[in-house]
């Protein structure tokens, strides 16, 4: 009696995790296409180009002050851009149709130690594959977009993190 | 090999005794016990759960079948008011859109990674009644058209493209997931029923939501 209900347990927890638990992860993009080429201002008035990152890994994240998984996200990408800066991977964020002072004033309470980008007409936003916000891709070395998360994720994650260094090496 | 001498409990005659190898022994329980753990499961799994903010005093409801989870949540109508006067509507299409029955929508694919698991979603499929009429949900695309420059702002057209949900959208089976409002188009207090469409794969699939409430157009004072 005792094996049966161990047996039940088992299955019992095999199954409810397979339908409640999913992978937190990115999704690689079945074409690989050229990333669209922005010049955006960060917060300090200094320009930039995605073509000017040519060589290494960009993580973009297109995002919102407003917007509940953008901000639940943020620290999580402030602490895994602290643990791959020095990896030849470059993350930015590109606000869409917020100006420098509705973002200065939210940076007090969740801090991005990585450049934020200004999409003040929602030009940029329009050129990407993207339907929500957050949506965040990860170009390769040669300007192509790789992965894509829609939604937020824990971007400290080494599971996470590793796939996005192995672009990198 | 070792041969078992087993009474026949669940199906047969109590004192009859069949006799078979410790492997198809050990094998029709693992089979009984998948069998009950499957059915105790899918109630888990399945079917739609109510629940109450105990702060706002909302209510949400939540599909979950087949890997798709999608919450509806209350919006009051001053929440989605303030919302889009903030971000320079006025007041007029604020109000407008706040007394549309608007819903805090978070769609989320639930299912292990495989390519087998993409889930679709187009909010133009989806049916509402409510009191035995047929309704639909008004679009981000129909709300855009009724407003000139002078009404919105570019600026505030940006603002409310992103904050509402995707009419289409597809949810890869690595914990993806978004937020966004969803204007079922009726007035405050109204319930209505709606049957949520999506697809598996490419595979139509369909669950009703009953009884969901749109939020009354109340103004609390504070105690």
């Amino acid at each position: 009696m005792k094996k049966t209900l161990c047996h039940f347990i088992s299955c019992w927890l095999l199954i409810t995790a397979s339908y409640g638990a999913a992978d937190s992860s990115l999704t690689r993009l079945k074409e690989i296409v050229a990333a669209p080429d922005f010049s955006l201002q960060d917060m300090d008035g200094n320009q930039h180009s995605l073509k000017d990152f040519r060589g290494k890994v960009v993580i973009i994240n297109f995002w919102a002050t407003w917007c509940p998984p953008c901000r639940a996200e943020l620290p999580s990408m402030n602490r895994g851009w602290a643990k791959i800066k020095d990896q030849g991977i470059v993350m930015l964020a590109v606000n869409v149709g917020e100006d420098e002072y509705t973002i200065f004033s939210f940076q007090g309470d969740y801090p991005i130690d990585f450049p934020v980008l200004l999409d003040l007409k929602g030009e940029v936003i329009n050129d990407w594959p993207i339907l929500g916000l957050p949506t965040t891709f990860v170009v390769d070395k040669q300007g192509k977009l790789v992965y894509r998360a829609v939604g937020g994720r824990e971007w400290d994650s080494d599971v996470l993190l590793n796939k996005i260094r192995a672009l990198a090496k | 090999m070792l041969i078992y001498q087993v009474k026949c409990i669940y199906t047969c005659h109590p004192f009859y005794t069949v006799t078979m190898s410790r492997f198809v022994y050990t094998f029709i329980r693992c089979c009984i016990a998948a069998v009950m753990g499957l059915c105790l499961s899918l109630p888990l799994t399945a079917g739609v759960t109510i629940s109450k903010d105990p702060d706002t005093a909302l209510i949400g409801w939540k599909l979950n079948q087949g890997g798709f989870e999608l919450e509806l949540i209350q919006r009051l109508p001053d929440q989605t008011r303030a919302f889009f006067l903030a971000r320079g509507f006025s007041p007029k299409v604020a109000n407008d859109i706040a007394l549309a029955c608007v819903f805090q929508g978070i769609g989320r694919n639930t299912l292990k990674a495989s390519e087998a698991n993409s889930i679709s979603v187009d909010l133009r499929e989806w049916q509402l009644t409510s009191k035995g009429k047929n309704h639909s949900i008004k679009q981000k695309e129909q709300w855009e058209a009724e407003w000139s420059e002078a009404d919105v702002a570019t600026s505030s057209r940006l603002a409310y493209r992103w904050a509402t949900f995707p009419t289409q959208q597809t949810y890869e089976p690595v914990g993806d997931y978004n937020w966004g409002m969803i204007s079922f188009n009726l007035p405050p207090g109204t319930r209505f029923d709606v049957l949520v469409r999506w697809t598996l794969n490419g595979k139509p699939q369909q669950a009703w939501v009953r009884d969901v409430a749109c939020a009354k157009d109340i103004h609390p004072e504070p105690q």
